[in-house]
């Protein structure tokens, strides 16, 4: 059975904007894929379609089988709570600890009157303080987050989905406003969630270089529709060309 | 509405308006010196037909104020100079009809027996009778504690509506979202009731009296934060909100963890203005009975004792300027 399924997904905004049109795409489990696209391509709205922050027009998403396009409530819930999911502006709670960001990931398992006096249970905090040491940021607990730098917090970003024990982790540009050298620290933390604890990443980038080194499989977004789908290595400058346009010029970052 | 229409509707209104202005002001206050007669249907007629003859005038030669709003770049240097004299003429006619509204009378501001009682009025102000002085802060005390406890019964259901009131929180579902509407209407209405106004409610219902002075505030208070807060929310960074949406959490949770966290700061700030307005109005509450200084201001005032309303005066500038002080203090420390 195919992890995630992509049946003709469109969707259309109540202001008339199309930003997918048929979309159909297969990921298999354990798959570390990259999304590639100009902005406003729809890379957003596919990642936020997989884990059901936007509701498609038409066509269906099955994840391990089962439609989930249009569920709501209490499936809805269930259902996000196996995907995680990173963005690029971070979206941490600034005036709050390291700590206090990562148990937010673990909402969905904590009754509400428990998380809102913040009595969050033991092995709970324990398993917070597990996934900052993953991710490098075990002594920087009780920390506020506002200092952190950009890297730091996409981090706190990640230990807070790992909180879900995600089955998948969505990425929406995880990297785009770092430097390159944390882009990479950032990157490489992703390629270990993947191999190691065996969560399937689907991640949109904006550097072809970090999707060559990174990604096992490409899917290329141009106005909306896949043109293009295949290994990173395939992606030739004619392609690069049709995906990014005719001014495009490809920068790497090292 | 299209541009068109609001350029005919302005024209209309101008050509109405103008012609009020010169049949009632000018006409009959200033050069027949009469009272205004009851209007006739003959007037409005008038009025009507001087309406369409700007509309007409902005229509085919394009040179009032409409066609100014409607063409814009397209018209010549003339017709934007004659509609910029549309505008012009207007002002200078609402000018002079306002001065004959308000009877302005220059006359009776420097008239010699006028300029005696205000130097004998204003000497006794500045000389403050200080044996009240006591009186004078219990008074003001009284004052404080009827725009902090507004504030504080205000506050618990300024903070609940001001997230009902939020659109973002509310749209998701078309029940809550008409709650929502509802709200928002109801809240603009309370809010547009001057608190003097309520106070005379409750001064009808609870008594005269501190008390009734504390409910009218309360009341206005709800209405002012809940917009005030209401607004804050609306104004908060979504992206926040999706990531804890993405964990799968409960609304409540959402809210909790992706919408208080972008409020309390402000929210607080709101609550320390909102007391500060709140002591000012509180003055001026008392004023019509509610209690406080302001009581204590019309009595002596009514008794004609210049000297003791001099020193109520005082007291009031003292306190609203340490108030103001505190507060911009207090909420420049939590930005």
């Amino acid at each position: 059975m195919t992890f995630l399924e992509l049946q003709n997904v469109r969707k259309i905004f109540p202001n008339g904007v199309v930003a997918l049109q048929d979309v159909s795409l297969r990921v298999e489990r354990g798959e570390f894929l990259a999304i590639i696209g100009l902005s406003g391509s729809g890379k957003s709205t596919l990642l936020r379609c997989i884990n059901r922050l936007i509701e498609p027009s038409s066509g269906r998403i099955l994840f391990e089988g089962v439609d989930v396009t249009h569920i709501r409530g209490e499936q809805l819930r269930q259902y996000r709570r196996r995907i995680g999911m990173i963005f690029q502006q971070f979206n941490i709670i600034e005036r709050r600890t390291v700590l206090e960001n990562v148990l937010v990931g673990a909402l969905g398992r904590v009754s509400i009157w428990r998380s809102l006096v913040g009595a969050f249970p033991m092995e709970v905090v324990e398993e917070a303080l597990h996934n900052l040491e993953i991710v490098g940021l075990a002594d920087k607990a009780t920390e506020r987050v506002r200092m952190l730098s950009g890297g730091q917090k996409q981090r706190v970003a990640i230990a807070r989905a790992l909180m879900q024990r995600p089955e998948a982790l969505l990425a929406d540009e995880p990297v785009a406003s770092l430097d390159p050298a944390t882009s990479h620290s950032v990157m490489r933390y992703l390629e270990e969630i993947n191999r190691q604890l065996g969560v399937t990443v689907i991640c949109s980038l904006h550097f072809l270089s970090l999707v060559r080194r990174y990604a096992r499989r490409v899917v290329a977004l141009r106005a909306g529709s896949i043109v293009f789908e295949g290994a990173p290595a395939e992606i030739t400058e004619e392609w690069f060309r049709y995906i990014y346009g005719d001014e495009a010029q490809e920068v790497e970052i090292r | 509405m299209s541009r068109r229409w609001q350029s005919v509707l302005l024209d209309f209104g101008i050509g109405l308006y103008g012609a009020v202005l010169l049949y009632r002001i000018v006409w009959v206050h200033m050069v027949q010196d009469g009272e205004a007669p009851p209007v006739t249907p003959p007037e409005l007629g008038f009025y009507a037909v001087a309406g369409l003859i700007v509309v007409g005038l902005g229509l085919y030669l394009r040179c009032t104020l409409g066609a100014w709003i409607r063409w814009r770049q397209e018209l010549k240097q003339w017709q934007r100079i004659c509609a910029l004299h549309w505008g012009l003429t207007l002002l200078v006619l609402t000018i002079w009809a306002g001065w004959v509204i308000t009877k302005v009378s220059p006359l009776d501001l420097l008239s010699a027996e006028g300029l005696r009682s205000a130097g004998r009025l204003f000497g006794a102000l500045l000389s403050p009778e200080f044996s009240i002085l006591d009186k004078a802060l219990a008074a003001m005390v009284q004052t404080i504690y009827i725009a902090l406890m507004a504030t504080l019964f205000g506050l618990p259901p300024a903070v609940v509506l001001g997230f009902l009131a939020a659109r973002n929180i509310m749209r998701g579902h078309p029940l809550t979202f008409a709650f929502y509407a509802f709200l928002r209407v109801l809240i603009n209405f309370t809010r547009s009731v001057e608190p003097l106004i309520w106070a005379v409610v409750f001064s009808v219902w609870v008594g005269i009296g501190p008390f009734a002075g504390m409910l009218a505030m309360t009341v206005h208070t709800v209405a002012a934060l809940t917009k005030l807060y209401s607004e804050q929310v609306e104004s908060i960074d979504s992206g926040l909100v999706e990531a804890v949406e993405s964990t799968g959490a409960h609304p409540v949770q959402v809210v909790w963890f992706g919408v208080v966290p972008q409020v309390v700061l402000p929210f607080l700030a709101f609550t320390i203005y909102r007391w500060d307005t709140n002591v000012r109005m509180a003055t001026v509450i008392g004023v019509v009975g509610g209690g406080g200084i302001g009581t204590l201001l019309m009595q002596y005032q009514g008794l004609a004792r210049w000297h003791e309303v001099g020193l109520i005066v005082l007291v009031i500038a003292a306190v609203v300027w340490i108030m103001d002080y505190l507060s911009a203090r207090l909420r420049e420390a939590i930005a």
